[in-house]
């Protein structure tokens, strides 16, 4: 059947218009074979232009549609969805990007418009060759994974569970809550941190609807949306999770016993070898950690392990092994939050060799009465009170040198030990605060703020550049640019609001999952401002701090957007995904199987056929249209529907034309 | 009086402005509109408490346009080139470098050069040295020159006629 | 024997000769051979405040002659050895500028190409000659003697285009102090400046930095002063007397070159290393048995 091809040629309001001359390539698009009809029009992306395409295609029975406008990442499902309204297969579609590739990159007027003639006729001669395709359907298995128990990755699996999904919630620690757990108190309502948290804790445990894996990784994905096949290796406790009662009298009788350094207080409190990170743990049953404990390291303890005879229950088991569960889930949603930077890259600050430069983060577990100090705010170095404490702002952060971003959550962080200092040691305590910039942007942030101005509090504005040790204690210059002023602070204590940073393991992790990482090398969003939840890969999701620095609250937000975009696809049977696979042409095929040896995603396999011969069989569930087969095919039986070789060749003919 | 007096009636320099950056950029890769006047540097300058030198200061002058009363000032000849603005900077501004080059319009200028800066030059530009051997007093109090040690002949450039060549030549040469 | 081209500057040459005379005795012990080139002149890094692209040109230009030797070239002054290094990181890095400073060094026959490499006493000692060398060839370890490092700013900044040391928490020196018997510790002044290169034109403020310096070194109580830069040396020791009238305060600290008292725990004769040249009161030390 003959090609009968429209084209309609945006103006993108003033976007493409003010460079290209969308008259003439109108007119030059008449004369391009197969075009029927060539129109412009100022928004095709509106109702109008909507309309005005659907119109056209009936009126000039048309068979093939071009666009000549944005980038296909803008418009591509929209343009398809119209195409189909008007009655055709949405794969007769051909996009030619004439703004991103040109109105928006060159200033010649000229050179635009030729370029433009260029892409366009590229896309019509692709045009000419377009086959209707079907969007294969994949069966949506039910059930979601959440990777990650802290705030984000709670709520997501609240949400997903409340909207009667089954969650699987796996989390690497031995109990699920994070950072927040670490928290004393919460800006800038001041509310108690393990008081708000561990409700939901609770809630994830006696969900019926939640399955929590702790102390488990994930170690393969494979698969695609609606249809993961994820690998969990369930971490070895040696302690059976049904009998222990937790009630902690193998910690007692440990013979490690408070000698080894506690994660959850970041190294200022100490743990045993059997230890649970904190009293709310959930699920609250102890665990051996083997890279300590001396049946590991040393094998054996003593005269014999002095915890499995302080246990009631005997719970304790040390022949047991990890073990691996294989779960299959519909979709993903990643929430395995943040680092902070160690200070000890900024040398100048003294943070590696004197004890009492600490960071935001430990001065939170000094806060917090289930802390290392039971919540005395006492120096590390010789257990007295300070009688003055400094914060420095930005440290590694907005820093061309350590991070370029800001940490987001700095500011009101110290803001908040701020007040809760003064509220333990009243004015006993002298409190400065050297910033560079305070940002309150959230609800209620500005008028906390305005609460600490008022509390006797010393505010620079400036960034020291050295912390001086002096062994009795610590010397800060800081000149405050409000005043003009060098000030010579003699603190006891200084405290650090380190960079928020990934996770160290971030990029191993996401090559695991399959996304990407930008810049700052957090995970990836698939676009910033209306797709912050999605990334590039469908049916996976990132919530919370693993994405970019949050709040509780800014995370909570995040993680239910993400719980809801998951659910959208768990809440269809089936999910239409792209044609664009890979089909074998049998006739061409001789079963050398060198597509198979390229395919990421295991996606080919040879079948054997009545005659004894075996052709590569594309399996269009898991194949996700990379092209790699296509490329490495000796005799072009491999072809990638949408991008086929004559396509692709029609197109750059027609771009080798002469102008 | 502090340089932010003796600047407050002043006029922009733009021109002046773009040709510090330029010569920045192309020396040392840095860039000075990127400051946000967090005062690190000054917080820690060798030359501030006892000389008053403020490195954020001129780099927000810099910024402003405002560069001749810089150039006009005693300031800018106190800093000690110790280069804690240019490694502690988060921005990888140097207050350091634009000193330098302030300090460089002020010679190219024909103004005066401070101190023993001329002494130097001259020197240099006779001997190839900053100074000729000198004669020192040990702690017995005797004076000794080069000579009265076993230590070979002093290096310095041979042909001095070249080398002069050599310096007026690179001298005037913009960066 | 590794051998260096020795590029001494100008105030070691002329002035601070105990520098240069406990270098010539120490390295040999070490295997390390210095190779004497004429023809050298002034880095004029002192003089970037006067002219940077004469710094830039003259240091290239001592950088190429050293070059014709093949050899990396041991800049002993911190100051020279700054200039030399940042020259070869702006030639290195802007082929432009490698251009137009190449086409003044033709007139004499003279090319940069940056093949050279350039070290500096500290890393000399501590990441060529090595800790186990130098161990090996003490005869007097000096018993538990109490040394205060003075690295110097051009030692240690700026970090980005690479010193011989750490910029914020500097050590090698004291790794090389401590296997020669010494004893060091940090103290919160270590870093600061000698105030030299403000001799200049303010040589008042510079001697207020020489002897608050040295007054903190002093009141922490180290048996003496070790540094390993001319221009600091000749503020410490050669300027102490007039430091002191200046912060008021009686000083009275030894001040050593690194060479010199590394040269007395290798067994050699403190006339050898300059010791009358010092101007401090280095001879109540009592360093080792020698």
């Amino acid at each position: 059947m003959a090609k009968r091809i429209g084209v309609f040629i945006c103006h993108c309001g003033e976007n493409i218009a003010s460079k290209v001359d969308v008259e003439q390539l109108r007119k030059y698009a008449e004369n391009l074979d197969n075009v029927v009809v060539s129109k412009t029009h100022k928004y095709i992306c509106s109702e109008g232009g909507a309309n005005e395409i659907k119109e056209t295609i009936k009126k000039y029975k048309l068979n093939g549609l071009v666009t000549a406008s944005c980038s296909p990442r803008m418009h591509e499902h929209t343009f398809r969805k119209i195409v189909k309204d008007g009655g055709l297969n949405p794969f007769n579609l051909e996009i030619a990007n004439i703004r991103e590739q040109c109105s928006w990159i060159h200033d010649d007027r000229k050179i635009a418009t030729t370029k433009a003639k260029k892409i366009l006729r590229g896309a019509v001669a692709k045009a000419g060759l377009l086959e209707s395709l079907v969007a294969p359907k994949v069966k949506v298995k039910p059930g979601a994974m959440v990777i990650g128990g802290g705030i984000a990755g709670i709520q997501s699996a609240l949400d997903l569970a409340e909207k009667g999904h089954k969650v699987y919630l796996v989390e690497k620690s031995p109990t699920i809550g994070g950072r927040m757990a670490q928290l004393d108190k919460t800006f800038p309502t001041l509310d108690c941190s393990g008081c708000i948290l561990t409700p939901k804790m609770k809630e994830v445990s006696s969900n019926p609807n939640i399955t929590l894996l702790t102390y488990s990784e994930v170690t393969n994905i494979e698969g695609s949306i609606g249809n993961y096949n994820v690998n969990v290796k369930k971490k070895a406790r040696y302690v059976d999770l049904k009998a222990c009662k937790g009630c902690g009298d193998c910690a007692v009788a440990c013979r490690l016993h408070d000698r080894i350094d506690c994660e959850f207080d970041m190294g200022l409190g100490k743990r045993s070898a059997i230890y649970v990170p904190f009293a709310q743990a959930i699920p609250p049953k102890y665990t051996i950690d083997k890279d300590t404990c001396l049946m590991f390291t040393k094998g054996k303890c003593g005269t014999g392990p002095l915890c499995v005879e302080a246990c009631p229950e005997n719970c304790i088991d040390f022949k047991q092994k990890d073990t691996e569960v294989n779960i299959e889930v519909g979709v993903i949603i990643v929430a395995t939050g943040y680092d902070v930077l160690d200070p000890s890259a900024m040398n100048e600050y003294s943070y590696a060799n004197c004890k009492d430069v600490i960071t935001t983060l430990e001065m939170e577990r000094l806060i917090s009465s289930a802390g290392p100090t039971d919540g005395k705010i006492l120096k590390p170095s010789n257990g007295e009170e300070p009688k003055s404490v400094t914060f420095l702002l930005c440290v590694g952060s907005r820093d061309e040198t350590e991070c370029s971003w800001c940490c987001r959550i700095g500011c009101m962080s110290a803001l908040k030990q701020a007040y809760l200092l003064k509220e333990k040691l009243g004015d006993k305590v002298e409190i400065n605060i050297c910033y560079t910039d305070i940002r309150s942007f959230g609800k209620g942030y500005e008028e906390f703020y305005r609460k600490i101005r008022g509390m006797n509090i010393n505010f620079f504005r400036g960034r020291p550049s050295e912390v001086k040790d002096n062994k009795e204690n610590l010397k800060i210059d800081i000149f405050d640019t409000t005043t003009n002023k060098l000030f010579e602070i003699t603190t006891d204590l200084v405290v650090l609001t380190p960079a928020i940073v990934p996770r160290d393991d971030a990029d191993v992790f996401s090559r695991l999952v399959r996304i990407s990482q930008s810049a700052d090398g957090f995970l990836l969003e698939a676009h910033p401002k209306l797709r912050p939840m999605d990334t590039f890969t469908s049916g996976i999701f990132i919530a919370g701090s693993c994405q970019g620095p949050k709040d509780v609250q800014d995370s909570v937000a995040h993680a239910s957007g993400a719980a809801s975009r998951a659910a959208n696809i768990l809440s269809k049977e089936e999910y239409e995904t792209e044609p664009f696979i890979s089909i074998v042409n049998e006739d061409l095929c001789s079963g050398c199987a060198t597509c198979i040896s390229v395919c990421p995603y295991d996606a080919i396999t040879l079948e054997k056929q009545k005659d004894d011969t075996s052709i590569a069989k594309v399996d269009e569930t898991l194949c996700m249209g990379c092209g790699a087969c296509v490329v490495a095919c000796p005799s072009g039986a491999m072809q990638q529907q949408g991008f086929k070789d004559k396509q692709i060749l029609a197109m750059i003919d027609a771009y080798a034309k002469e102008d | 009086m502090s340089i932010v007096d003796l600047t407050s009636m002043a006029e922009s320099q733009a021109d002046v402005k773009t040709e510090i950056n330029n010569r920045l950029e192309k020396l040392q890769n840095e860039f000075s509109e990127y400051c946000y006047q967090c005062a690190k540097c000054t917080s820690g300058c060798e030359a501030h408490k006892l000389l008053e030198l403020e490195p954020h200061s001129i780099v927000a002058l810099l910024k402003r346009g405002l560069i001749d009363e810089m150039v006009n000032s005693d300031l800018i000849w106190t800093c000690m080139s110790c280069f804690k603005c240019r490694e502690r900077c988060p921005q990888k501004v140097a207050p350091v470098d634009i000193i330098f080059a302030l300090k460089n319009m002020v010679v190219a200028r024909g103004n005066q050069i401070p101190g023993n800066y001329s002494t130097m030059l001259q020197s240099v530009l006779s001997i190839g040295l900053l100074q000729d051997i000198k004669e020192v007093t040990t702690n017995d109090n005797k004076t000794i020159k080069r000579s009265d040690l076993d230590l070979p002949d002093i290096s310095k450039p041979e042909d001095v006629a070249k080398f002069q060549m050599f310096l007026s030549k690179i001298a005037v040469e913009k960066v | 024997m590794k051998k260096y081209v020795f590029y001494p500057g100008c105030v070691m040459q002329t002035e601070q000769y105990a520098y240069e005379m406990s270098i010539r005795e120490v390295l040999p012990l070490l295997d390390i051979e210095l190779v004497d080139m004429k023809d050298f002149s002034c880095c004029s890094t002192p003089l970037k405040s006067v002219n940077e692209m004469l710094a830039l040109g003259l240091s290239a230009r001592n950088l190429a002659l050293a070059e014709k030797e093949g050899l990396d070239v041991f800049a002993p002054c911190s100051i020279c050895h700054l200039g030399l290094s940042e020259c070869k990181h702006i030639l290195d890095s802007n082929p432009s500028m490698k251009i137009k400073v190449n086409n003044f060094l033709a007139d004499e026959n003279l090319e940069y190409k940056g093949t050279s490499n350039i070290v500096h006493t500290v890393d000399l000692l501590h990441d060529i000659v090595k800790i186990d060398k130098i161990k090996k060839a003490v005869n007097n370890p000096l018993n538990k003697i109490k040394v205060a490092t003075h690295y110097g700013c051009h030692l240690i900044r700026p970090s980005e285009i690479g010193r011989p040391v750490d910029s914020e928490n500097p050590q090698k020196m004291e790794t090389i102090l401590k296997a020669i018997g010494a004893e060091t510790f940090d103290y919160a002044e270590k870093l600061d400046c000698c105030g030299g290169l403000l001799n200049a034109n303010l040589p008042e403020s510079a001697l207020t930095k020489t002897g608050q310096k040295l007054q903190s070194v002093k009141e922490n109580g180290f048996d003496v002063f070790v540094d390993a830069c001319p221009w600091c040396h000749r503020q410490f020791d050669a300027k102490q007397e007039q430091a002191g009238k200046t912060i008021a305060k009686t000083l009275d600290v030894p001040v050593l070159y690194l060479t010199q008292i590394l040269g007395v725990a290798l067994g050699i004769k403190k006339e050898k290393l300059g010791f009358n040249l010092n101007n401090s009161p280095v001879d109540t030390l009592k360093l080792g048995g020698n």
